[in-house]
């Protein structure tokens, strides 16, 4: 008996370690990503959008500005029917938005705003809308042409300042973005590193792990046919120990018993010849004698089932002819028998593993199906010979493990032939046993 | 990211963070055929009109934007007649002479051609129409927009109209004048007047602009600079005032080119909603005394929900979704598409893209839009005309300079559908649309269509019904309040359902559309309950009103039936 390698070893430990470094890879990396896109939002809320916010407002105000310009401008043409004072609801309407606009600048406004240039902001719009205020004081009160000469000389200059310090503030807040674009391009750049390194470990660890696999599986393999090999060959020479036994038993039952029962019977004839015609003593002779023969007739028959002497001396198909009629009579079923037209010349190792298994399945047809008639059917194709035992009885099919011996014994001698055994279920119910063998495992032929 | 996928993403969270809509009309959803017809009777009617642009290739800015058209009942024998706005020859480019037209309802489904008869073959270079009884008369007075002069037209009452621009007080002003429309802002019984002008402009310093570098083309306004909108106070004596400035109307930032009246704050005072050009939008809130503040930016309706001035062309202001409170339609340049607004809480939230109204839209310039209830399920359908400025368009962009003007059907549910291939092959053709007014003209109860192209036919869209559904028509006469009565509102209940309509001039695009009202009734064949609400303030209910007849109510004297329309 062979011995598995001493190095085997169950590869759960290796593939558990694998997929422990797998899934901490992962959980690494995931926590890295979170790292970075809570990072990512960080400077997004906190940076990016916060500065498209204000650069928005100060988009609106730069607006709002322009068209304090474009109003003033009007003022100056002096092409319209109506006197300056017109203009002050559409100041009006200007400074309302403005003064939002500016309230929510304020609130967005980026970090490095200095308080310079938000004190430069406020007090410059301030004195705009003071200069404005008086302005529109003087139209009212009939003084146009003073108006005018302010609004070009003061109202026009404060809100070209203003709309450069709103200018240089879009400047500032463009340079902030771009800032904050490289930095947010850096961690993507970054993140895209990690990213293809997580892949490559990914792929090492699965190539590692699956030809860890292959390796460990190839090695199952290996032990399992090893395994199959050894049961295989176990089960031979059980089987051949057993046929040998049976052999030599039967032989002994039918050499050895057979003769001296045989013998007895003789000497019981001959002393009964001796003794006067109706004595008591000869009727006592006459009893033995009867016993002797019975004595005999079961012992050969004992030989016969443990070992049929004509499979050795006749051969397959004369031990058929003699066995089926045999059990007919035994079981009290029909046994309907079809073979090969011509001669089969089947004897040796192979008849005695086909006799074992049709009689095996004869002996389960008589024990469990309940039949009254069997089928005993045997071919021969240009390739390989058919055995087949069909019942239309209770039915039977094998389960697995708890198949007796019989069953193991049966498919035992079926791989021992290199054929296959099949247990089908016929249309009609029962049980269909069907060998098939090659032909050159046999030889013979039958047709 | 970008700004502008930054604003997007903005405005679309806006948008999706909005409550559905739920409060469109609450009638069975609308079967695929729209059950009505559209029918170019313009030629069997009897109607020659043709624009004349003064095209000569110069491609001067008022070329390309008139003209306008209206249904009025100029003679009040119940019947609308049609008016149409012409442009004419430029200077040194003499070629014919166009003038208004007047035609004359022959309440035959035909018309006649009175317009020298009327004494309006008057030569001037007009854009847009009001109709509104000035002077309480009775009869309907016409103010046509022009480049230059304005003109109001005084009705006789005898088949004639006078020319009373200067002795009202409106004349000795030049202006690119567009859409106007009249109003009672101080409700004191009188229509003032508001008028809206584009920019500064004229033939001696017409900008050269281009769209392929080397060709002129007509310009865009940014070329020029604005011009106010100008409000004329009744004084109820035949004479207006010009308070633009002390009402705080006035602004020289504007480029208006559509105006509509409306209640947006429903203090029963009437508000005033101008579209502009690549302008913010103006909503002028009526402040009761006499004075107006734009509130249009925190109304949500001065830009687009990407916080654009889009190039605001027409508009009009209907209970869309039968809540009782007043939608708004704005149609714009191409690629802009139609702005639809409903009403939420004290604003508006555009809603073009959720409605269906959106996408149809976006590869059209749109000019005159209505509400109008085309199928008379009860729900207030859309129609906008479209055509581009310039036919050399097509040279730069996949943009054509013709057409085909587009029918929203309102499924109910805050859902339209473009309808437009659906009421048949006339109304599919590729026009350059301009103006567009609605009218029964025929009196069969359903509401026709009236377009004008530039510098080419009018078109008049007779609806023919075979779906079954059924409609009534209110006309109101003021004696307290605006003899039009123009600014009354008048609800009705039928079964479930309500709906709402003002009585208003102006709306659309250079034109105005008839004064009654009509109302779908889907099957309904009866109005429980009828409310009106006069601009005097007072108030009137009647009950169990029949389908299929106009009813005529005089205010504080009761209402009165016809048989029919």
């Amino acid at each position: 008996m062979t011995g598995f390698p001493s190095e085997n070893r169950s590869p759960t430990v290796g593939l558990i370690l694998g997929l422990a470094i797998t899934v901490s890879a992962v959980v690494a990396y995931s926590l890295y990503i979170s790292r970075q896109i809570s990072g990512l939002r960080a400077l997004q809320n906190d940076l990016l959008d916060r500065d498209r916010r204000d650069s928005l407002q100060l988009l609106r105000i730069q607006n709002d500005l322009n068209s304090l310009a474009l109003a003033m401008r009007d003022m100056l043409d002096n092409d319209e029917p109506y006197p300056l004072a017109a203009w002050s609801s559409q100041f009006q309407r200007i400074r309302a938005d403005l003064e939002d606009a500016l309230r929510k600048e304020a609130q967005v406004a980026v970090a490095d705003r200095t308080p310079d240039q938000r004190e430069y902001l406020r007090s410059s719009v301030a004195q705009f809308w003071d200069a404005a205020e008086r302005i529109f004081v003087l139209a009212r009160n009939g003084r146009e042409q003073e108006a005018r000469t302010q609004i070009r000389l003061s109202l026009e200059a404060r809100q070209a300042a203003l709309s450069t310090a709103v200018a240089r503030l879009l400047v500032q807040n463009n340079e902030s973005e771009e800032r904050a674009t490289a930095h947010v391009a850096r961690i993507y750049d970054g993140v895209e590193r990690q990213v293809y390194r997580l892949l490559a470990a990914t792929l090492v660890a699965i190539l590692v792990t699956g030809l860890y696999r292959i390796r460990s599986n190839r090695k199952l393999f290996a032990q399992l046919a090893l395994l199959s090999d050894q049961r295989s060959e176990l089960a031979q020479k059980l089987i051949s120990t057993q046929e040998s036994t049976l052999r030599y038993i039967s032989r002994e039952l039918h050499d050895e018993f057979g003769q001296v029962l045989t013998a007895i019977g003789s000497m019981l004839t001959r002393a009964g010849k001796e003794l006067p015609a109706g004595s008591a003593l000869g009727e006592d002779l006459h009893q033995v004698r009867q016993i002797a023969q019975n004595t005999l007739d079961r012992v050969r028959t004992l030989s016969q089932a443990l070992h049929p002497v004509m499979l050795d001396e006749a051969g397959l198909e004369s031990t058929l002819d003699w066995y089926l009629p045999a059990v007919e009579r035994q079981a009290g079923i029909t046994i309907r028998y079809e073979k090969p037209a011509t001669p089969m010349t089947i004897d040796g190792e192979g008849a005695i593993h086909i006799y074992r298994v049709l009689q095996e399945a004869l002996n389960n047809v008589a024990r469990h199906s309940g039949a009254t008639e069997v089928w005993v059917r045997i071919r021969c194709s240009a390739l390989e010979w058919e055995f087949e035992v069909e019942d239309h009885g209770s039915g039977f099919v094998p389960q697995g493990a708890k198949r007796g011996m019989g069953l193991v014994a049966m498919r035992e001698r079926a791989e021992l032939l290199g054929g296959r055994l099949e247990w089908l279920k016929p249309e009609a119910g029962g049980t269909l046993v069907r060998l098939r063998v090659p032909r050159e495992k046999l030889g013979g032929h039958g047709d | 990211m970008n700004r502008r996928s930054f604003l997007r993403g903005v405005g679309l969270a806006w948008v999706q963070g909005l409550p559905p809509l739920r409060r469109f009309a609450a009638f069975p959803s609308q079967p695929a055929a729209p059950g009505f017809r559209l029918v170019d009777v313009t030629a069997s009617a009897g109607i020659h009109f043709r624009h004349n642009s003064g095209a000569y290739g110069g491609k001067l800015l008022p070329g390309t934007l008139g003209s306008g058209c209206a249904f009025l009942d100029y003679d009040n024998d119940g019947w609308q007649d049609i008016l149409f706005v012409n442009g004419m020859d430029w200077p040194g480019h003499k070629r014919e002479r166009t003038t208004l037209q007047l035609y004359r309802n022959n309440r035959n489904g035909t018309f006649t051609d009175i317009t020298r008869r009327a004494g309006l073959d008057v030569e001037m270079y007009g854009m847009g129409v009001a109709v509104g009884d000035y002077n309480n008369d009775g009869y309907p007075d016409i103010l046509v927009t022009c480049v230059g002069q304005n003109r109001l037209f005084r009705n006789t009452g005898k088949g004639t109209f006078v020319d009373v621009t200067h002795e009202s007080g409106l004349g000795g002003r030049q202006a690119f004048s567009t859409s106007a429309l009249w109003v009672d802002v101080d409700r004191d019984g009188f229509l003032d007047l508001f008028v809206c002008n584009y920019v500064k402009w004229s033939k001696e310093h017409d900008v050269f602009c281009s769209l392929d570098g080397t060709h002129k083309a007509y310009c865009t306004p940014e070329a020029y600079r604005g011009e106010t909108c100008w409000l004329f106070h009744n004084r109820g004596n035949g004479t207006f005032e010009d308070v633009t400035a002390s009402s705080g109307i006035f602004d020289t930032s504007s480029k208006s080119l559509g105006a509509a009246m409306l209640d947006y704050d429903e203090d029963e005072w009437p508000d005033l909603l101008v579209a502009n050009d690549t302008q913010p939008n103006k909503l002028y809130r009526n402040q009761r005394n006499g004075s107006f503040k734009d509130v249009a930016v925190e109304a949500g309706i001065a830009f687009s929900a990407e916080g654009k001035a889009r190039a605001g062309m027409g508009v009009d202001v209907a209970d869309f979704e039968n809540s009782g409170h007043a939608g708004v339609a704005i149609t714009n340049f191409d690629n802009e598409m139609i702005g639809l607004y409903r009403a939420s809480g004290p604003g508006y939230v555009d809603v073009a893209t959720e409605s269906g109204v959106g996408l149809p839209s976006k590869d059209k310039l749109g000019f005159g839009c209505v509400f109008l209830d085309a199928d008379l399920d009860g729900a207030l359908d859309l129609v906008a005309v479209n055509g581009h400025i310039d036919e050399t368009v097509r040279n730069v962009r996949p943009v054509r300079y013709a057409q085909p003007p587009q029918l929203f059907l309102n499924g109910g549910g805050g859902v339209f559908r473009d309808a437009s291939d659906d009421v048949g092959p006339d109304f599919q053709q590729p026009r350059v649309g301009r103006g567009l007014a609605y009218g029964d003209f025929d009196r069969d109860g359903d509401l026709d269509l009236l377009m004008t192209t530039n510098n080419g036919p009018a078109v008049l869209f007779r609806s023919d019904q075979w779906g079954g559904n059924r409609s009534i028509r209110v006309r109101l006469t003021g004696t307290k309040s605006n003899r039009d009565a123009i600014g009354a509102t008048v609800r009705i209940f039928h079964g479930p359902f309500t709906q709402s309509r003002m009585v208003k001039s102006g709306s659309s695009y250079l034109s105005q559309s008839e004064l009654p009202l009509t109302f779908g009734l889907g099957r309904f064949d009866r109005v429980d309950r009828l409310e009106i609400r006069w601009p005097s303030g007072a108030s009137e209910d009647y009950k169990d009103l029949t389908a299929g007849r106009t009813y005529t109510c005089v205010e504080r004297k009761g209402i009165n039936s016809l048989l029919g329309f």
